[in-house]
């Protein structure tokens, strides 16, 4: 037998022109708490999903416990012991919290029968381990966020698992949980349980790894005991260039106020304030289900605030629709490239053209096929988008270059306020540091930009200032001379 | 390095489904041209095939529109009675005293009273799908009983008849070099359409809604608006086949066509629409609408073939188009991620 | 303990199923001030009679919403399988017990059924124009193949069509009403149903992959087999019902089934089923059909013409699937959507799921 219980060797997947796994490999020994890490996008959750079976992989294959497989199923994979807690949690909304927990289990001792008393005694198992309390009974669809994470967590603790993954287990938790889960994987390794810990939060890794993967935008770049990483390393590995070597921010000054939000709530916030001057990057920070995804859809008129006021320019005004929101120079680049950015299917040139639609149709709506052919031409030139033609399907462009097409979207526009949710998620480097020079290059021609990030890196690299919000609120704001990573990583 | 294959690549999508309706169209042309020469290429089988496709033709392409949006249009064939059922109560009303040139006017009036119902009905759908986020399907389901109730009840139950000669004379008997003045009103009403589809932005839009409404949302569209014009224009396109129908059989019912909700689907399954929204074409629509028209009166020389057999052959249809077009978009794509990788 | 009771209670009285039944009072109540015929007990026999059939057809439609999606084949199923199991009968001059003609219905029924399953579980189409396309063959079968007509029962099927479980005569008038055996079938199938549904795992396997396709299939459900057994057994539940109506009526009519589905539909809707799968009960089911059966058999009574029913019908699915949809909008906050990142507690004000079917 081997010691080791997983071993991935070569595995390729792509979707569309999006290459996430480039014949990555990755060993696991037994009874080890490994780490996974790398940027957003780089590839962590595909190649989980290659191990569960939920993807079938281009090519490679993925040996558990001495046994080969080349395209596993998600049951043969929950069979051969692994447990895995999925980044979007995986539960079901329509049901409750009690059958969430306890309908795995009994899945996987292929029970015929439910026996509703066996069901709840499972489910208090489970959610007295990690001490979470929540009404049993209740829909999962109406918990918040952070509950279902700890469903997903406390459910994948119950089963007898010979190996859990856990995908980015922590981004909505608080310190206590985060704590409490530690203790957890302590536990889980000394009954022999092997754990794949994927996070890129540094000081999470140290605290509890032993080893470590790193993947950068789909390929494996190293594999090492923690004891052997130091900081400099890690950021090195992670991002593909030294710490501190980009220095981009060319000390812009800030101009009249563009955008102030007074005592702003909705659904998700709580009374926020602030105030974007021309010129600024302002960046905001905070957990998944901390508001500030809630907080940028608020200013683009997709969520309808119950109070305060937005004032754009010196005058107040209401954003009711994007259409609005356009109409007074705000562009929002969303946080989901493939649901919320793109039409994936449809050409690049029609993604792009989807903002000027208006502009540069006739009065009766004909639209003028030569200015918007030239409008994405433009644009593809402009902004370096790699492809052959601007006629092609979005879908066939990496991930770095769809990002770049929802940002022409919005450039079009040419907008005094630009919000960007996360914009370098699932980038490459060389893609990453161009958007970077871009949006200080947009601060500097005046325009206010916001960029709503969990990246540290990122938020250190292009903001000026940095606000933190945690459930609904902003708890900190750090002023541009006080901005590094060490001190972000602290809030997020 | 690939340029050329690639290049025709992205329109693959596209042409593979015309090619193949071509290809059919063209071979059950020539089957039914070589089996029954005499009947099938007569001037009157061609005569009375462009006045058959003409109505339902109109509602695969308002159907077709609704699809294309990532929605559906169910209640179409309703609307188009209940059109009908308007235009020829309002018709009998006004006309009975007229004569000459103010009976002309009654007419008009009585179409535009038509067409208006048209309008409301698919005005009423729209509302119902974006300002209360019924699903297209359920909502049209209901519409459907609910303009078929209300054409029951205007209509007390009965056929509605007694329409004024002049008007099915005028539009369904008038013929320009022997072909139906419908027809041609069909073929201008399919211009007009592959215009807007594909020529203005409220076209784009509605491509762009079907193939992902959240982005459309999220790119400062106004969802709501486009989809209540796209069911308005639905509507309309059924008045229009309700009014025609009209015509041709001097009298209008409430559940008339029942079957033709299968037929309209079929066509615009068939033309290439993708069931979830966002792909096809109105060409495909209409290349589809005469391959169906061509298959019914074929098989409609066989009069030993009852007519429920067609439905047999409808349904398979259905289902092995959406097959078919599945199993090349799949390869399509294969082939387009695998042109892309290096 | 008290605040979860009273949380409960809460819970209980803003649901569907609650309305439903307030409407359900409201509207015998009227109906009664209006004829003093509702609560007759000839009315009431026949009201239960009445709504033998749309409930047996509402498990069918139940269980599509519930796994799936919206299913309009079952009158079809119904038509043709019991066509077929009436011509067992004749042509073998089979005179056994009844059990064997439903085991016939339901073989055909189940073959019927799956064919559904097969292409809706392996394609992943919609499921409404995959079983819109399967009812078309049907009936282009029924009617077109085996050319069926009207036809008198024989003699097995009649004899078990007129036993009656209750029967009643309403002193007053002198109209008598019965309850055919079938009564016992529908209330047998509800529970073999609900057992099923709740304290199986293959049962709250159906509800896992209308609540969450991607999750059921990461849990380790077949998500393809569930819904190819879904509407497979829905096929033999069709054919059931379409026994026990050929029985009921006495004779056999091919044209008497198709339509049928979309008031069965607008009775599921309205029991609070959710169109978009994972939700929905069989007590809302049952009241939903009830509600439909009152409005339908009940028009006569407070004297609106016939002829107003399919605008009725029509008014109520509309009413009705508005409820449900503003419903869901309120009470949970976040919709069903494929993308759990961050946004499922925001209300994005988008109907990106309303479209689709
Ligand atoms: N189902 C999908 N379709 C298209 N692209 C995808 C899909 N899933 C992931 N991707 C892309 O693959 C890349 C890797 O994503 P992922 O593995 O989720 O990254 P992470 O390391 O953050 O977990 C990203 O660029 C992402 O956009
Ligand atoms: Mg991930």
């Amino acid at each position: 037998m081997s010691e080791n219980i997983l071993s991935v060797k070569g595995v390729h997947k792509s979707f569309g022109g999006v290459h996430a796994l480039k014949g990555v490999d990755l060993t696991i020994k037994k009874g080890e708490v490994h780490c996974l890490a790398g940027e957003n996008g780089c590839g962590k959750s595909t190649i989980i999903k290659v191990i569960s079976g939920v993807h079938k992989p281009d090519s490679g294959e993925v040996e558990l416990n001495g046994k080969k497989y080349t395209s596993i199923t998600p049951s043969e994979a929950i069979e051969a012991g692994v447990q895995i807690i999925y980044q979007d949690f995986s539960v079901f909304p329509n049901l409750t919290v009690m059958e969430n927990l306890a309908i795995n289990k009994a899945l996987a001792s292929k029970k015929k029968f439910i026996n509703k008393k066996e069901f709840r005694r499972i489910a208090e198992e489970a959610v007295n381990k990690i001490n979470f309390k929540v009404d049993l009974d209740a829909l999962v669809e109406d918990l918040p966020v952070a509950d279902k994470q700890l469903i997903a967590i406390s459910r994948a603790l119950l089963a007898d698992a010979k190996l859990i993954i856990m995908d980015e287990p922590t981004t909505t938790l608080t310190k206590t949980e985060v704590k409490r889960l530690f203790e957890i994987i302590e536990d889980l390794k000394e009954q022999g349980v092997t754990i794949l810990f994927v996070s890129h939060k540094l000081d999470e890794v140290y605290e509890i790894c032993d080893s470590i993967t790193i993947f950068r935008n789909g390929e494996n770049v190293l594999s090492c005991q923690v004891s052997e990483m130091d900081d400099e390393k890690f950021a090195y590995y992670m991002t593909g260039r030294k710490f501190d070597s980009q220095n981009i921010k060319q000390n812009a000054k800030a101009g009249d106020s563009i955008l102030e939000v007074k005592n702003l709530s909705a659904p998700g916030f709580d009374n926020v304030n602030f105030n974007l001057r021309k010129g600024e990057v302002l960046g905001i920070s905070g957990q998944l289900g901390s508001g500030r995804t809630e907080l940028s859809l608020a200013l683009f008129g997709l969520l309808k605030p119950y109070e305060g006021s937005i004032v754009v320019d010196g005058k107040e005004v209401n954003i009711t629709s994007p259409a609005k929101a356009q109409e007074l120079g705000i562009a929002l680049v969303p946080e989901d490239r493939l649901t919320e950015g793109l039409f994936l299917s449809q050409s690049i040139k029609r993604n792009i053209n989807v903002t000027k639609l208006d502009e540069l149709s006739s009065k009766l709506g004909v639209m003028n096929i030569t200015a918007l052919t030239d409008e994405s031409k433009g644009w593809v030139k402009n902004i370096g988008v790699k492809t052959k033609d601007h006629e092609y399907p979005v879908q066939t462009l990496s991930g770095g270059n769809q990002q770049k097409v929802v940002l022409a979207r919005w450039l079009a526009t040419n907008p005094n306020v630009l919000i960007l949710n996360a914009p370098t998620v699932g980038v490459d480097i060389g893609a990453k540091h161009d958007i970077h020079t871009l949006l200080r290059n947009l601060a500097n021609e005046g325009r206010g930009i916001i960029v709503v990030s969990d990246d540290v890196k990122e938020l250190v690299d292009v903001c000026d200032r940095v606000m933190v919000m945690q459930q609904g609120k902003i708890i900190n704001e750090i002023a541009s001379g006080d901005l590094n990573a060490d001190m972000l990583s602290q809030y997020i | 390095m690939k340029l050329l294959k690639n290049n025709s690549l992205s329109l693959n999508q596209l042409d593979g489904n015309t090619a193949r309706l071509l290809t059919m169209f063209v071979a059950i042309f020539l089957v039914a041209s070589l089996t029954k020469p005499d009947m099938f290429l007569s001037s009157g089988n061609f005569q009375s095939m462009s006045k058959q496709l003409v109505e339902y033709g109109l509602l695969s392409l308002g159907v077709g529109i609704a699809m294309i949006s990532g929605g559906i249009d169910l209640s179409v064939v309703y609307i188009a009675n209940l059109s009908a059922i308007v235009t020829g109560m309002v018709m009998k009303a006004l006309v009975l005293t007229a004569v000459g040139p103010e009976l002309l006017l009654f007419i008009l009036i009585a179409v535009l009273a038509g067409v208006l119902t048209g309008f409301l009905c698919g005005a009423f759908n729209g509302f119902l799908i974006s300002k209360l986020h019924i699903p297209a399907m359920l909502a049209t389901l209901g519409t459907m009983q609910l303009y078929m109730g209300i054409a029951i009840i205007i209509s007390g139950g009965s056929t509605v008849s007694g329409i004024p000669r002049v008007f099915s004379q005028l539009i369904s008997n008038s013929y320009l070099f022997g072909i139906p003045l419908s027809f041609f009103i069909y073929l201008f009403v399919v211009g007009f359409i592959i215009f807007i589809m594909s020529k203005t932005k409220f076209g784009m839009r509605v491509f762009l809604i079907g193939t992902n409404a959240r982005a459309a949302a999220f790119s400062g569209i106004k969802i709501n608006n486009v989809l209540i014009k796209t069911y308005i224009l639905s509507g309309l396109l059924a008045s229009l086949a309700g009014i025609l129908s009209l015509a041709r059989l001097s009298s209008a019912k409430a559940d008339f066509g029942s079957s033709y909700i299968m037929q309209t689907i079929l066509i615009v399954v068939l033309g290439g629409i993708n069931p979830n929204g966002g792909y096809g074409t109105i060409r495909g629509i209409f290349l589809a609408t005469i391959t169906v028209q061509v298959i019914s009166s074929f098989l409609n020389m066989f009069p030993e073939i009852s007519n429920y057999y067609r439905d047999l052959i409808w349904g398979v249809a259905v289902i092995g188009v959406l097959i078919v077009n599945f199993s090349a978009n799949k390869k399509t794509t294969a082939k387009l991620a695998k042109a892309t990788a290096n | 303990m008290n605040s979860l009771t009273t949380k409960k209670l809460k819970k209980s009285l803003v649901s569907t199923e609650f309305f439903v039944l307030v409407l359900i009072v409201l509207l015998a109540v009227f109906i009664e001030m209006q004829s003093g015929l509702f609560f007759t007990n000839n009315n009431l026999v026949d009201l239960l009679r009445s709504m033998i059939v749309p409930s047996i057809f509402a498990l069918c439609a139940y269980l599509g919403f519930i796994s799936t999606g919206p299913d309009v084949s079952f009158p079809l199923i119904a038509a043709l399988s019991s066509y077929i199991a009436t011509q067992f009968v004749v042509i073998t001059g089979f005179q056994g017990s009844i059990a064997i003609v439903f085991l016939v219905a339901i073989a055909v029924g189940l073959v019927l059924g799956s064919i559904n399953g097969f292409i809706i579980a392996k394609y992943n189409f919609p499921s409404l124009i995959v079983t819109l396309g399967t009812s078309t063959i049907f009936s282009g079968i029924l009617l077109g193949a085996f050319e069926a007509s009207r036809m008198e029962l024989p003699a097995t099927m009649a004899d078990f069509g007129r036993q009656s479980l209750l029967a009643v005569t309403n002193a007053k008038a002198g109209i008598g009403s019965s309850l055919p055996m079938t009564f016992l079938i529908f209330v047998g199938l509800y529970i073999i149903v609900y057992f099923v549904l709740n304290h199986t795992m293959a049962g709250r396997g159906v509800f896992a992959v209308g609540g969450d396709e991607t999750s059921a299939e990461r849990a380790g459900f077949n998500v393809k087999l569930i819904r190819f057994g879904v509407f497979t057994v829905s096929g033999a539940i069709a054919a059931i019902a379409g026994v026990c109506y050929t029985v009921e009526s006495l004779y056999y009519l091919p044209t008497e089934f198709a339509g049928e589905e979309m008031i069965v539909i607008a009775a599921v809707i309205l029991g609070g089923t959710r169109l978009m799968g994972g939700v929905g009960t069989l007590k809302g089911t049952i009241l939903g059909t009830l509600l439909i059966t009152i409005v339908t058999n009940s028009l006569i009574l407070v004297g609106i013409p016939v002829y107003w029913q399919k605008f009725f019908i029509g008014a109520i699915i509309i009413i009705g699937t508005a409820i449900s949809v503003i419903q869901s909008h309120n009470l949970f906050k976040s919709k069903k959507s494929k993308d759990s990142k961050g946004l499922q507690n925001s209300e994005v004000v988008i109907n990106e799921t309303a479209q689709k079917q």
